[in-house]
């Protein structure tokens, strides 16, 4: 992803976030963020408006949590009441809480709730200005200020990638030669399973570009692709 | 009852699969059955006789010479499309970025394999839909 120029620092992580390429490479870059600043765990969220239901699963679009984790937190507790939403929306300025931070109150401690120690969110915005928040969980007693910023800077350029490679509406970019091909298979009305045999990849790879074609033809469904795609004359 | 998600692993160092087998063991999320072959005529024997496999991890370098970018496409041309992860000791080399193109899903670092990101994997792979 040549976007970028050197006057983008991005530090030690540069050349880990040039390669990075899709969600599980992403995946081992916030991982391994978490891992060296000494938390256990990280979560990528999407904030929306304050005051929209919400649930703590449907809002982490990348996350290393224990599997199950979020499910069970919304079983029990209500993600919008926590003070840490809350505070998300009214500040973009990274924040530490500690679950025994008494303000947290009963019924309202996020981090109690899902049964840690400390939790760093760093709020990160894509560049059309979608909000999200990069958050970093663990056992740990609390994390040092120079630390902290370096944190920060890491989990901002990081997230800047991962939203330009994988998030971003990618509406109105042209197809890649792959994506015009699976396009004219799919029109051609084969199963994503049979076209993942006669390009030789992988269902979920079929599935994946399938979705970034919707994302980039601005469609819904496969009909409406094929249709819009014929219309524009990208396949006959 | 969860149900029992079936890997393949082929890499020629027998050390790999004792290790992996341990990590697994680790992942509380899902009951998973490691079935390990050293190269890749044995593994594209393995998928021919009707085995389930729900995802396969593939070392990278196989003796004596062949890489993922001969292993993957022979896997796919078996007719295999669950996912593939390469996984390798070290992922500096540049052809590593074409990883797509061969048909591979992902790529991990040998030390970056631990019951969490097994788990992603699995979630991103195998459980989610």
């Amino acid at each position: 992803m040549a976007t970028l120029l050197k006057n983008h620092r991005r530090y030690d992580i540069c050349s880990d976030l040039e390669k990075a390429l899709n969600r599980v490479d992403f995946f081992r870059i916030f991982h391994n963020m978490s891992l060296r600043f000494g938390f256990d765990h990280f979560g990528i969220l999407q904030l929306g408006n304050e005051n929209d239901a919400c649930m703590l699963s449907n809002r982490l679009t990348l996350h290393d949590l224990p599997s199950g984790l979020a499910e069970e937190y919304d079983k029990r507790h209500r993600f919008g009441d926590s003070v840490v939403y809350k505070s998300l929306h009214a500040s973009g300025i990274s924040s530490v809480w500690r679950a025994d931070d008494l303000h947290l109150g009963n019924g309202s401690n996020l981090l109690a709730q899902l049964g840690f120690e400390l939790l760093l969110c760093v709020p990160v915005n894509g560049i059309n200005g979608a909000r999200y928040a990069v958050l970093f969980l663990g056992d740990g007693d609390d994390i040092e200020r120079q630390e902290h910023f370096e944190l920060c800077y890491d989990a901002i350029a990081a997230f800047d990638y991962f939203y330009r490679l994988v998030l971003s509406n990618k509406a109105g970019l042209g197809l890649t030669p792959r994506e015009t091909e699976i396009l004219r298979w799919i029109s051609h009305g084969k199963t994503a399973s049979e076209i993942a045999l006669i390009v030789s990849v992988s269902e979920h790879t079929i599935n994946s570009h399938t979705a970034t074609i919707l994302k980039k033809l601005d469609v819904v469904n496969r009909t409406q692709m094929v249709a819009k795609a014929i219309r524009e004359q990208i396949i006959q | 009852m969860t149900q029992t998600i079936h890997i393949l692993l082929v890499d020629d160092d027998p050390a790999e699969n004792v290790i992996l087998r341990a990590l697994m063991k680790k992942v509380t999320s899902a009951t998973i059955e490691l079935h390990y072959r050293e190269t890749i005529d044995e593994a594209l024997a393995f998928l021919l006789g009707g085995n389930a496999v729900h995802m396969v991890l593939m070392d990278n370098r196989l003796q004596p010479q062949a890489d993922f970018r001969e292993t993957v496409p022979a896997m796919r041309k078996q007719g295999f499309i669950g996912p593939i992860g390469v996984i390798s000791s070290s992922l500096a080399d540049p052809y590593f970025q074409k990883f797509e193109e061969y048909g591979a899903d992902f790529r991990l670092d040998k030390s970056e394999l631990d019951p969490t990101a097994i788990e992603f994997i699995l979630r991103e792979y195998v459980t989610k839909g």
